[in-house]
């Protein structure tokens, strides 16, 4: 006769061996090294990403007559992919054989390395973008004549005694100044709004997890 | 996790844990990881225990909203991340358990759905109807009918397989 599942249920598990509980102390090496992973895939991600966009972005400037603003701004990008991508070579020698906490030890203090490295470049970079876009403006075809050239010639008409240098009324260096210096001095602010909008989610994740790993060191 | 925790709170249900988490498995690698994180959800849900509930239906209730979370989360993963570490061991064809009839009736309980899977091994395990309709969500009078289309179901899978 055939067993009803209630019996296969209940002489299933009365064998020794059924309920064998594996051991819990290898989690938090798996939690930290599938944190970690997922930061390493995002990060490649966010550079190839990096390398297509700028690509476009040459193509498209250089169908909107801004081509000096396409060139430099992949140059930018390039030297901040090429940046990146030496940090990454760093990340994927982090040993994945040490103890979970030693390995987010490591990943943190990469990640300091990282961010203040990030950081650095990006007071140049965005000065250096904003510079490429004015200059992708300037140098823009008007009609027979740079765009620069013609908004020069228009505040020549307007202040006719306003102080000019090489060729440009210092009243146009000032705006551009301005903005140049306020780039530069918000650009490490400026990419840690930029950090925490791509990689937030999991930086926080992996404060939890060392935030747990020493709670439970100290728990008896 | 301190010792002691896992020692005098989990271990003795440890038993509840390991067959919710193999219905929900089908490699030794995710069955160990989701008896981890299982672990570790107890652990971290410590403090909202209510008396309300045995401690027992708390576990039952952690154990399977993170089986479910997980396998969903697997599923959304399927298609689009390859683990870089080492690859499963499959046992899709259930060798789990040391009875050939027990890893057979697991197959057939792993083709149902999440929520069949769930109220089967509740009714396996001898909960109460009404205790059972606490932890899905539902009513007792409910549970009594699915468990009766699972056990048919379970059976027209199982038909001619088991000794």
């Amino acid at each position: 006769m055939e067993k009803s599942i209630e019996t296969i249920w209940k002489n299933g598990f009365l064998k020794e061996d059924s309920l064998v509980a594996p051991k819990v102390n290898n989690l938090y090496n798996q939690k930290s090294i599938h944190i970690i992973d997922k930061f390493k895939r995002m990060f490649k991600i966010n550079l190839i990403s990096i390398v297509f966009f700028s690509l476009g972005f040459l193509i498209v400037t250089y169908f909107l007559d801004l081509l000096i603003t396409g060139i430099m701004f992949s140059i930018i990008l390039m030297a901040l992919v090429f940046i990146n991508k030496k940090l990454l070579e760093n990340l994927y020698k982090l040993d994945k054989g040490a103890s979970c906490y030693e390995y987010l030890n490591k990943f943190n203090s990469w990640m300091s390395h990282q961010i203040n490295l990030n950081k650095k470049f990006a007071r140049y970079m965005y000065p250096m973008i904003f510079l490429s876009i004015v200059l992708g403006f300037w140098f823009h075809d008007a009609e027979g004549v740079y765009l620069g050239q013609r908004l020069v010639e228009e505040l020549s008409y307007l202040i006719p005694n306003a102080p000019i240098y090489y060729g440009v009324p210092i009243i146009l260096f000032l705006p551009f100044l301005a903005i140049f210096f306020l780039l530069y001095y918000f650009g490490g602010t400026i990419y840690k709004w930029d950090l925490n909008i791509v990689y937030g989610r999991v930086l926080k994740k992996l404060k939890t997890l060392l935030e747990e790993i020493e709670t439970i060191n100290t728990i008896k | 996790m301190s010792n002691d925790f896992y020692q005098t709170s989990i271990a003795p249900f440890s038993g509840i844990i390991i067959k919710i988490c193999r219905a929900y498995t089908d490699s030794q690698e995710d069955y160990e990881d989701y008896y981890q994180e299982v672990c570790l959800q107890i652990w971290r849900s410590r403090n909202n225990f209510k008396d309300k509930s045995s401690w027992s239906t708390w576990i039952y209730k952690i154990t399977l909203n993170v089986c479910m979370t997980l396998l969903k989360k697997k599923k959304n993963n399927r298609n689009h991340f390859v683990s870089d570490t080492n690859i499963q061991e499959q046992i899709s064809e259930s060798s789990a358990f040391p009875d050939e009839n027990l890893n057979i009736l697991y197959d057939a309980i792993k083709k149902l759905s999440e929520i069949d899977r769930a109220i089967i091994m509740l009714y396996l395990e001898e909960t109460p109807y009404q205790e059972i309709a606490k932890i899905i969500g539902t009513s007792a009078n409910n549970i009594g009918v699915r468990v009766k289309r699972i056990k048919t179901k379970l059976k027209k899978i199982l038909d001619g397989k088991i000794d």
